[in-house]
């Protein structure tokens, strides 16, 4: 079993490779998708989840806290977005700041209650603060208008003071979205290559070693948890954007699996970029699988089943294993022992 | 105070039920360390099982069916509370065949194992029985009204809290006065000595499993006549099942009792006040129990916490 820190990275660095051939097919994701028979909306959804999952990975990959409620803060970030438009004022970036505050306050608050947990007791009480965020979502009618959430959100303008861009088609919000993505995307790189990183995987390693260290555990575990819940309520944010309307179905158990079953997936126990395939696979799955039969969950869940049975390291392992498969020859070759 | 009464009757009974549920949840979390998250499913198919037994029409229009249909309906509630067992214990064997892979490994694996199970259990449950809700039949003898202290209450629910109070007995009877159940706390408290003395630890999980799957299955076909059925019921389910551990403490057989109890009359009693927000107060208790004593009531320290 591989893990995070096995695979080398280049610390130092803020434009990777693998970051630019992140960014070029995302750009130029318009041109082809139509190509391969799928629709540009698909690339918002995508876009949106990969920024999701992302901020979930710092938490679940890299710091090893397992939190299997986040879609609480994904779903807080969609309300907040759409009460902000409807009872304040129609704008993009105090939606969308309302949206990371919100979800990082209820963040905090949660945080300051998990943080002294450990292990599967941690997991649990993230699902039990998860279903409670649900529960709210569909009682208070008055706030979140109960089971059919939020609906007529609108799709603010970009606003840059000079030029402002519309957002009301797909394509144009998919460029916005990416373009929050990639700053996303290129502030978490350099955050997990940073010396807060490093302490992130001490603590997955090992909460006990990284205490005698001198490592405040309980505020770098309170910090991260607020920093993804910040991330998934600016996804949230756009998600609500996206589909014009905030519903609690983004806060349930389920949904709050899914984005912990993407990244196992994906990989996001040994790489970065483990997420971004695992969203990728679960829409390629949920479309293309989903139109030749009405339960493709299943196929996903048995799928799911055995990659946590034989490759817990997902995609991004068996690519790193095969890569190093092929390297060993060569190795040999020049006269070093393959391990 | 009597007009709590009924209130705190219906928060008894539920305590009762959701005893019976975290019964086989606690089981396997004190010997494998495993969260079972499929808990819920297994719940359900036992009680889809049942359905099929007690309603003969989702068999189809065909002449086992119509024969079947005449059996008198005690004769076939009795079976239902064999076979759904029997369906989830056997549903439970091979989730803990899957489950083989990840011992030794963090918790997490079997928590995520159990996650996809869930989904796939929901999902075949969707193919074979359909999304719509269904009904379970029960004998005339336990259905309808009752009176009782002035009150008018369901004979069925009486029968169930009467049922969940054998069911917590029988296994308090297994794991303490029965062989079998030295071995299974043994193999809680220290695995690897219960091997050495030579019994077979992977035949001993795979009973606790199919026992546990049998306790889930059980309840389901105790339960679903009150709570109706749906696919997605094992969600419902399994929540406040693992709620009940955390807040009794891991691996406590009086300590899941005790919470489930806590919980219920928690619900019930909050539902005099706020109807539609009674299933919050559970969510308070653990944060209140868990926030005052880490391990819960009546917790020890756990393999899980590391």
């Amino acid at each position: 079993m591989i893990s995070l820190s096995d695979v080398p990275a280049r610390p130092g660095a803020v434009i990777t490779p693998q970051i630019v051939l992140f960014a070029a097919v995302l750009l130029t994701a318009p041109f082809w998708l139509p190509m391969v028979g799928l629709y540009q909306y698909i690339g918002v959804e995508v876009a949106i989840w990969i920024l999701y999952a992302l901020g979930f990975n710092l938490l679940f990959g890299y710091a090893g806290l397992h939190s299997f409620g986040h879609g609480a803060y994904f779903g807080v970030g969609a309300y907040a977005f759409g009460l902000f438009q409807q009872e304040v004022a129609v704008s993009l970036w105090g939606g969308l700041l309302a949206a990371i505050a919100a979800a990082c306050i209820a963040g905090m608050v949660v945080g300051a209650f998990l943080s002294h947990r450990r292990g599967i007791y941690y997991a649990l009480m993230t699902i039990a603060f998860g279903q409670m965020f649900w529960f709210t979502a569909i009682k208070a009618h008055g706030v979140t208008g109960g089971e059919d959430g939020l609906l007529g959100i609108p799709r603010p303008p970009a606003d840059f003071g000079i030029v402002s861009f519309d957002l009301s088609d797909n394509t144009s919000l998919f460029y916005f979205v990416v373009a929050v993505l990639l700053v996303v995307t290129i502030g978490l790189w350099r955050l997990v290559h940073s010396p807060f990183g490093r302490v992130l995987q001490a603590l997955r390693q090992s909460e006990t070693r990284a205490a005698f260290v001198g490592i405040h555990v309980w505020a770098v575990k309170w910090a991260v948890f607020a920093l993804s819940a910040a991330i998934a309520g600016l996804a949230g944010g756009l998600f609500s954007m996206a589909q014009q309307s905030a519903y609690p179905d983004v806060m349930s158990l389920h949904q709050s699996g899914f984005i912990v079953m993407m990244t196992l997936i994906g990989g996001g126990l040994v790489s970065f970029w483990g997420p971004v395939l695992g969203v990728a696979l679960y829409f390629v799955a949920r479309d293309v699988l989903g139109s030749l039969t009405e339960t493709w969950l299943l196929w996903y869940g048995l799928m799911f089943m055995i990659v946590v049975m034989l490759r817990p390291e997902g995609l991004a392992g068996a690519i790193h294993l095969l890569s190093e498969r092929l390297r060993a020859p060569r190795a040999r070759a020049a006269g070093q022992p393959a391990e | 105070m009597t007009l709590l009464l009924p209130h705190i009757l219906n928060g008894l009974t539920l305590g009762l039920l959701f005893a019976m549920i975290a019964l086989g949840f606690t089981l396997i979390v004190g010997v494998m360390e495993t969260i079972n998250l499929a808990h819920g499913s297994l719940f359900a198919l036992g009680a889809y099982a049942a359905a099929t037994i007690l309603s003969p029409a989702i068999l189809g229009d065909t002449a086992f069916a119509a024969w079947w249909g005449t059996l008198p309906l005690g004769t076939r509630y009795a079976l239902a509370l064999v076979v759904g067992p029997a369906v989830a214990a056997l549903a439970g064997i091979v989730l803990e065949l899957c489950l083989r892979r990840t011992y030794g490994k963090a918790p997490l694996y079997g928590l995520l194992l159990t996650f996809g199970a869930a989904l796939v259990i929901e999902e075949a449950i969707r193919i074979a029985w359909g999304s719509g809700e269904q009904f379970l039949q029960v004998p005339a003898v336990i259905n309808g009204p009752m009176f009782m202290l002035g009150l008018i209450y369901a004979k069925y629910k009486l029968f169930a809290a009467g049922f969940a109070i054998l069911a917590i007995f029988a296994v308090w009877l297994f794991l303490e006065r029965t062989p079998y159940g030295a071995v299974i706390k043994a193999g809680a408290h220290d695995s690897e000595m219960v091997r050495a003395l030579g019994y077979d630890i992977g035949r001993l999980r795979m009973l606790v499993f199919a026992l546990g799957a049998g306790l889930a299955g059980l309840a389901g076909v105790v339960m679903a006549p009150i709570w109706g059925l749906r696919p997605h019921i094992g969600i419902d389910v399994v929540i406040p099942a693992f709620l009940i551990i955390v807040v009794g403490g891991v691996g406590s057989f009086w300590g899941a009792v005790v919470s489930a109890i806590l919980v219920g009359l928690a619900v019930g009693i909050s539902g005099a006040y706020a109807p539609a927000w009674s299933m919050m107060s559970m969510y308070i208790l653990l944060v209140l129990v868990v926030g005052l004593r880490a391990r819960g009531l009546f917790g020890r320290k756990s393999q899980l916490e590391l």
